[in-house]
């Protein structure tokens, strides 16, 4: 072989080499960098949030991920993202999986994979009393404020297509502003509004959490579509955490009576990766 | 199966309304900040210029103060900051009206105001001063002799980068989006996330941009043409 041929072989390598790395199967991937990257919010009380403390991202969208990293005895590094960031993050391959407060429904599951539920929240909205708003179909024509790119401003229009819905960057920028009187409501969900609502301390009285749902969220962890080795894995380490009773433990830690949150009782399993809508 | 470039969600239907809507009110934040800043910028200029030793520092540490402090910065505290020290009457009644795009139009004003300015300042300065002592030694005053002297021939000097700064003036409207204004960036973003297609809505959103940069880019040749800066 002369030399051109050696390069010509030596390229073909190469392109079979950089080929095959892009459409191996990501579960060998991540064990193979012994590191799996999981996308969190890192601004959404209890799921994923800062603990001023210590600095850390914790919460329990957290500590699924930690139990994922722990059975495939690999590093878990969390990279935070914006809410609008999370599905085209994971779809370029610059996280490996979502466990960032995602909303699992049939819309989404063209562009996604999810894992099953790890939880159930409704979507609500809280409103200041001076509004006198009671009802949801009172909000039409005013100003409501929440998050960008997630589930809740589409939510809000279908159930009050009239309502003027203002969003930001985060959850806390939209609260922030409803606190200021900017709009007389906020969208999120319900576990997220009770984390807030919790944090307003005694304005707590200027307040009220509208009582209707706006829908019912299934929340999941989310995975790139056709890896089908990882969502075994991550299903699996799911189905584990619930028979041995440690999801439970994991709910009543994050939003059980020593939580903002205080729920008395766990209104769901982590058995199903189905949604109704 | 959808095609891979939605051509018709850009031409008809809600997305469609939705980007147009966008265009327009970054269109209305462009022009109604333009027209704020730029006699704005003229005052500030003159400050500067002026005799008085406070008027200059003063001027001077308007200048600075903004152009040194990132735009997005100046949205966040005109949108969450500012409006919270008005007396609680007048803070309702604004809250209650579009405190998003007001906040925004002022944000965009003085930045582009401090910009503007120091663009203004130095046109004035490209006029020999001798032009300025003749106009004070026939008995103009110091407004007199800016108004109806210095000024007339700064302005030719000072259109082309005054049209460069509403060039970024117009791109920057774009960061309005953090603050809820429903300009073409906020649009794009919620086409987005309520049909996933990204592509077409950014690629509409970045057609408009580039549309309306080209336009000012060429008003600033064509005005270079027309009316070369004379030989002082």
């Amino acid at each position: 072989m002369n030399l051109r041929n050696h390069l010509l072989v030596g390229l073909l390598a190469l392109v079979t080499l950089v080929g095959g790395t892009a459409y191996a199967d990501q579960l060998a991937d991540i064990k193979k960098k012994g590191e799996i990257v999981v996308g969190v919010l890192g601004t959404d009380e209890p799921n994923s949030f800062v603990d001023p403390k210590t600095r850390e991202i914790v919460g329990y969208d957290v500590d699924l991920a930690k139990a994922i990293a722990r059975k495939l005895g690999i590093k878990l590094t969390l990279k935070q993202l914006a809410v609008a960031a999370r599905i085209p993050e994971l779809e370029q391959g610059r996280v490996d999986l979502l466990a960032a407060s995602l909303t699992h429904n049939k819309e989404r599951e063209a562009k996604v994979d999810f894992s099953l539920t790890t939880f159930v929240t409704g979507q609500k909205v809280i409103v200041r009393k001076d509004s006198n708003v009671t009802a949801v179909p009172q909000l039409a024509g005013k100003k409501v404020l929440t998050v960008k790119g997630g589930t809740q401003e589409p939510n809000l229009r279908k159930a009050v297509p009239t309502a003027e819905v203002v969003t930001f960057e985060t959850t806390g920028q939209a609260f922030v502003a409803l606190q200021q009187g900017k709009g007389v409501g906020y969208v999120n969900d319900e576990v997220s509004i009770l984390a807030d609502y919790a944090k307003l301390g005694p304005a707590q009285k200027d307040f009220v959490i509208l009582p209707e749902n706006l829908s019912i969220e299934p929340l999941a962890l989310g995975i790139r579509k056709g890896e089908p080795a990882l969502k075994k894995v991550v299903d699996d380490t799911l189905r584990e955490l619930e028979k041995s009773g440690e999801a439970e433990k994991l709910f009543f830690k994050w939003y059980g009576n020593d939580s903002k949150i205080k729920f008395q009782a766990r209104p769901f399993k982590i058995e199903s990766d189905k949604v109704d809508s | 199966m959808t095609p891979l470039f939605d051509l018709d969600l850009l031409l008809t239907g809600t997305y469609h309304d939705w980007l147009v809507a966008g265009l327009i009110t970054s269109l209305s934040l462009t022009g109604i900040s333009l027209a704020l800043a730029l006699p704005l910028a003229i005052l500030i200029a003159l400050i500067r210029l002026s005799p008085v030793k406070v008027l200059q520092w003063s001027g001077f540490a308007f200048v600075e103060a903004i152009r040194n402090v990132p735009l997005l910065a100046h949205m966040l505290f005109w949108y969450f900051g500012a409006p919270e020290l008005l007396p609680t009457a007048l803070r309702e009644w604004l809250y209650a009206r579009n405190i998003e795009a007001t906040s925004a139009i002022i944000a965009l004003t003085l930045y582009t105001a401090a910009y503007m300015s120091e663009d203004v300042r130095s046109g004035i300065r490209s006029i020999p001063g001798q032009q300025f002592e003749a106009a004070r030694a026939l008995g103009f005053s110091f407004v007199a002799s800016m108004r109806l002297v210095v000024l007339p021939q700064a302005l030719r000097v000072t259109i082309p980068p005054l049209i460069s700064q509403t060039l970024n003036l117009w791109k920057d409207t774009s960061i309005a989006t953090v603050i809820g204004v429903a300009e073409l960036m906020y649009q794009a973003a919620k086409v987005e996330s309520a049909s996933f297609r990204s592509f077409e809505a950014f690629a509409f959103a970045s057609a408009c941009y580039l549309g309306m940069s080209l336009l000012i880019t060429g008003a600033a040749g064509w005005y270079q043409g027309r009316f070369p800066v004379r030989a002082a």
